[in-house]
């Protein structure tokens, strides 16, 4: 009786245009499940259509099966908890025997072109990122270009009229509009967007599929975003959503066709499936790196180094040849935009110019020094994560609805303008100004005339300008005060900003913040030794400073030192730089974890590090998996498979196929494992056995149907399946995985860890002595062991 | 041309040998003296005129030795006339250095200068022509060193910018116009400052527009950029004619007020928003069902 009820209320969403636009509805309590929840307990219809977090969870469903635990069943989202929306990516290919079959029908040149299209995908996504980056540059140079002339005009007015508080609405009022569009797109569209995307790439090339993280949708809101969130004025760099634009590049192009934009180029069809995407996807993260800094063997490292379970020699080089391609197309396209045709030195958005060998040359006393200011970078990152993360918490808590996230970001804009606009109103730095220093739009205020306010050269200008003018103004160009006072000013202003609804980056702040302390340093240091002038050169500490800071906040050490050491251009400081990135990351460490981790953990990801946690041997398989697991015969009823597929309370994804499920508990042997995905795509072309065997001609089903459905499997709930359908059988010995990986019940938990983490597995299947299917082990169940002050701790699975 | 090498450097050798014992052998005469090598290159730079009746041992060895001494007399002409042009160009522009109006006062004596400097780089009759002999003969080249810095002098200055054809441009004249305006009026209320801030600020503002104007056109030169500074400083220091900061009451009312703005609205949305909870699910397990406490149990 209950599946004909279900079944009406599906049929009564075929109905509906929506499903096709939103959420991967195959995810576990996302999408379709959290909308049959609404639509089955509450009855009053909520829909939240796209926006998956404010479904609305207030209403106790109160299914059956959990009204026996006694505990509360809600709390305030923390960070130990495990969301159901994440999965895992299915890395492990299926050697079914439609795979084998297409196999052999391949021939040799086949596989051939299938390696020559490799090549093909990886220069077109460096092509693109390059291009999305020199689009992002320009735009953003013009708009903010624009937003400082109105302004600087405008300042230029008043002070000589009278009336500053008026520029100072202004200036807050343009920040506050151009941020308010980057805001609203990223909360009303796409909020996954937010942030500098670095953390869920980071869980991407981990093996979690984060819903519509690759998307078209989110590339443009991506990129959009970055630009008003820049041009606004925010302490924000593009630098970290060019690594994500990058990604998604590189999962659209590897697919040759939209889903979104329903356009299929029939090509590179045999991409379509998790193993090669996410090859790309690293490849497109790696473009995205070297197009933001300039650093291709920098991306090639980030990469490696945050999705490096799986990788191969020739990978590598694809990686770094699709990193090259981008580098040079940026260089390419800029250097006309410059009106310098074909002259190659702007590598990257952000460009810390060349440091001069000589001015610039360190000495072996400097490197204790050095050491200190890594030490002072890992303490002010770990207060800055510490801050930003009980503000995280805040704003997970309390600032959710997309309207609020939208008026906090308008408000950080005008905050951000209203302190700059106090800073340089009451400075008193002025400094005569010179000729090649890039000063774009120099402020005079109050100063003599032929001078300018030092401050603004720091708050008046967009970050990277003034990371620059950090690194390479000559000594005396910032007094003593005016720094100290921008590093802690810029400081709060970064933490606060970091985390807000708007798509921006923090590498920058970082840098900017590092720079200003690091100068300081410098200066003070010439000032204590007597004859310090000659070797404390300020612009070298402000590098310094600026990768401890870096390496405090984001805690990344062999990718960062090479970004860095080739952003700069300058070999030589590679040891310093890596000394200093070492040194922060330790004292950091002792604190608190990095930025991006704190990240991904407040959004509930189960995220595998390298390593299973450690004193965790005496764990077995047994303790950790799943069970009792839900298997299908090898020759299933569909109504079975039906039911269990649309059974939202339990939502699985892979399901052993046994030799025989007896009646009572006793499991069946294994022969095989099956997919959600696969079902569902079996479901819609109705290969049942009655069916087959009624109409012989009819097409045989291929493996080219299954990469069509790919990336979004339609829900079970748009499938109909009539009555008489029901009753038919469906064979899955064709279809299904006839060789899963197994372990049997005694193997403890690291050893179970590292298979899953190294083959990039989804379901490993725990099997009794006699071969039979006991229970399963996914990512959720490894994932929620971590290390904890109180030795080892079990996070809790929610729905979020 | 094997031998010609071994040969030509065997009497370098004697010559250098000659030249450097020459002052030991009559060390009295004062004449000789002059042969010692700095004081030949502090001689070439300033009075390359008289190389030639000061060097007899040079003059006789190396006219007899190298080439065809017609050729050289004509080189030898182009020399002396760099070298008179240079002497004036210098006397010109060392007192032009502070306040500095070389542009204006030395762009004859440089195009001068220029001009004998192209006749010789532009000689190339010959194999043996006086660009190769002059210019590039040696390690030192210092004809063409001496040039090459009088003309990065130039260059650096901009001069180039604040002329045309054979005098100042158009724009310059107008600007120095400007400027004595300018000056004469702080001329001549230079005893009440509040008074000249007043009196002559619409002067002033029109020659610093003037000048934003230049500097957008790139029409400045070092002369104009520095009686620029000067009057600036003038202006600003000296008479203290600046903007004074004198709101900043309403400027601080309007920062509070921003400030005030975020404090609100985390209150409100603190005490007002929903706090967001999480409903746990609770996972299928095997028998015992509670595993952290196994966990722990096995740890105690």
């Amino acid at each position: 009786m209950a599946n004909i009820t279900k079944k009406v209320s599906w049929s009564s969403r075929g109905d509906e245009p929506a499903p096709a636009g939103e959420g991967t509805p195959l995810l576990n309590g996302a999408g379709g499940a959290a909308r049959s929840y609404s639509r089955q307990f509450s009855g009053s219809g909520i829909f939240q259509i796209g926006r998956l977090s404010t479904v609305d969870l207030e209403e106790d469903p109160a299914p059956e099966e959990e009204s026996a635990i006694s505990r509360p069943k809600e709390i305030p989202h923390n960070e130990k908890l495990l969301s159901l929306k994440y999965e895992s990516l299915d890395y492990d290919n299926s050697e079914n025997q439609l795979f084998l079959e297409e196999e052999r029908r391949m021939s040799y040149m086949g596989f051939r072109c299938l390696e020559i299209s490799r090549w093909v995908v990886c220069a077109l996504i460096g092509i693109l990122t390059g291009l999305i980056a020199c689009f992002i540059d320009i735009v953003v140079e013009n708009l903010a270009g624009l937003k400082y002339k109105v302004i600087k005009e405008n300042i230029e007015k008043f002070t000589e009229a009278g009336g500053l508080s008026i520029s100072l609405i202004l200036w807050a009022f343009l920040n506050s509009v151009i941020v308010m569009m980057g805001a609203i797109i990223v909360a009303f569209f796409e909020p996954i967007a937010a942030g500098s995307g670095i953390p869920q790439i980071k869980c991407y090339l981990n093996g979690v599929k984060i819903p519509r993280v690759v998307r078209l949708k989110t590339l443009v809101v991506k990129v959009c975003g970055v630009i008003c969130s820049v041009a606004g004025g925010l302490a924000v760099g593009k630098e970290g959503p060019m690594i994500h634009s990058g990604a998604v590049v590189a999962a659209g192009v590897s697919q040759g066709r939209s889903t979104s934009l329903k356009k299929d180029f029939k090509i590179f069809e045999y991409f379509r499936r998790d193993t090669e995407k996410r090859d790309f996807v690293s490849a497109g993260a790696a473009a995205g790196v070297s197009a933001a800094f300039g650093a291709p063997v920098g991306g090639v490292l980030f990469s490696l180094e945050e999705g490096a379970s799986f990788w191969n020699q020739m990978l590598t080089w694809r990686i770094f040849f699709a990193s090259m391609i981008s580098t040079f197309t940026l260089n390419f396209f800029l250097s006309i935009y410059h009106n310098k045709t074909g002259e190659l030195s702007n590598p990257g958005l952000i460009n810390f110019g060349r440091f001069d060998s000589d001015s610039v040359e360190y000495n072996l006393y400097e490197i204790p020094l050095f050491i200190c200011m890594g030490a002072l970078g890992g303490l002010l990152g770990a207060l800055f994560n510490v801050l930003n993360y009980w503000l995280t918490i805040f704003r997970i808590r309390y600032i959710h609805r997309p309207c609020l996230q939208v008026m906090e970001a308008m408000l950080v804009a005008a905050v951000t303008a209203t302190v700059s606009f106090a800073m340089i109103y009451f400075s008193d730095d002025c400094q005569p100004l010179g000729e090649d220093q890039a000063e774009n739009y120099p402020l005079q205020l109050f100063c003599a005339d032929g001078e300018y306010n030092s401050m603004a050269t720091a708050f008046f200008n967009t970050p990277e300008r003034s990371v620059r003018s950090l690194f390479h103004n000559p000594p005396g160009s910032y007094n003593p005060p005016t720094l100290g006072v921008f590093t802690l000013t810029y400081f709060f202003l970064a933490c606060w900003t970091y985390g807000l609804t708007v798509s921006a980056g923090v590498f920058i702040p970082s840098l900017l913040i590092g720079a200003a302390w690091g100068r300081l340093f410098g200066i003070m240091l010439a000032h204590i030794t007597p004859y310090g002038s000659i070797w404390a050169d300020p612009g070298k500490y402000a590098l310094i400073g600026a990768a401890a800071q870096l390496g405090g906040i984001v805690r990344m050490t062999l990718s960062l030192t090479v970004i860095l050491v080739e952003a700069t251009g300058n070999v030589t400081y590679g040891f310093p730089i890596m000394l200093v990135l070492m040194t922060a990351k330790i004292v950091g460490d002792y604190f608190v974890e990095g930025l991006y981790d704190i990240h991904i953990k407040l959004q509930s990801v189960p995220f595998l590090h390298w390593e299973a946690p450690a004193t965790s041997h005496a764990l077995t398989a047994r303790e950790v998996m799943s069970s009792p697991v839900t298997c299908f015969n090898r020759v299933e009823k569909v109504g079975t498979i039906v039911d269990v597929l649309s059974n939202t309370s339990t939502n699985h994804n892979g399901f052993p196929v046994v030799t025989r499920v007896m009646d009572d508990d006793e499991p069946g042997k294994i022969c095989g494992l099956i997919l959600r995905s696969q079902l569902i795509v079996l479901l819609k072309h109705k290969v049942f056995v009655e069916r087959t065997r009624s109409r012989l001609n009819q097409r045989k089903l291929q493996l080219k149907d299954f990469r069509d459905a790919y990336p979004r499997f339609p829900p079970i709930q748009s499938i109909h399946v009539s009555q008489d359908e029901r009753e038919c059988m469906m064979d899955l010995t064709e279809f299904m995985n006839p060789t899963p990986y197994t372990v049997t019940q005694e193997t403890s938990l690291p050893r179970v860890f590292k298979l899953f983490r190294a083959l990039g597995l989804r379901h490993l299947v725990v099997v009794d002595s006699e071969n039979r299917v006991v229970g399963l082990v996914t990512r959720k169940d490894l994932a929620r062991y971590h290390l904890g002050k109180h030795g080892l701790e079990e996070l809790q699975l929610a729905q979020t | 041309q094997e031998f010609r090498r071994v040969f030509f450097l065997f009497l370098l050798k004697i010559i250098c040998s000659l030249i450097l014992e020459a002052p030991l052998a009559a060390q009295s005469s004062a004449m000789v003296s002059l042969h010692l090598v700095p004081r030949l290159i502090a001689l070439l730079l300033l009075l390359p005129g008289r190389i030639r009746s000061s060097s007899p041992v040079f003059n006789s060895l190396l006219s007899d030795l190298q080439g065809d001494p017609e050729l050289e007399e004509r080189c030898r002409d182009l020399l002396r006339d760099f070298g008179r042009r240079y002497e004036s160009y210098v006397k010109c522009a060392v007192p032009s250095a502070r306040p500095v109006r070389i542009c204006e006062n030395c762009h004859i004596q440089f195009e001068m200068l220029r001009v004998v400097y192209n006749n010789i780089s532009s000689d190339q009759a010959d194999p043996e022509n006086c660009r190769d002999s002059l210019l590039r003969a040696d390690r030192l080249m210092l004809v063409y060193m001496l040039f090459q810095n009088l003309e990065d002098v130039w260059d650096v200055a901009h001069c180039s910018q604040c002329l045309s054809g054979d005098g100042l441009s158009n724009i310059t004249l107008r600007y120095m116009a400007k400027l004595n305006q300018s000056l004469s009026c702080f001329e001549s209320q230079k005893n009440n400052h509040s008074e000249l801030c007043r009196v002559c600020r619409a002067d002033y503002k029109d020659l610093n527009e003037f000048y934003s104007i230049m500097e957008k056109n790139q029409t400045l030169c070092i002369d104009i950029e520095d009686s620029m500074n000067a009057t600036r400083r003038l202006w600003s220091k000296d008479f203290n004619c600046s903007f004074p900061r004198e709101e900043t009451v309403p400027v601080i009312a309007v920062s509070s007020f921003m400030l005030f703005l975020p404090i609100i609205f985390y209150l409100s949305s603190f005490l007002h928003s929903e706090q967001k909870k999480r409903r746990l699910i609770h996972p299928k397990r095997a028998k015992s069902n509670n595993s952290l406490m196994n966990i722990q149990d096995k740890h105690s």
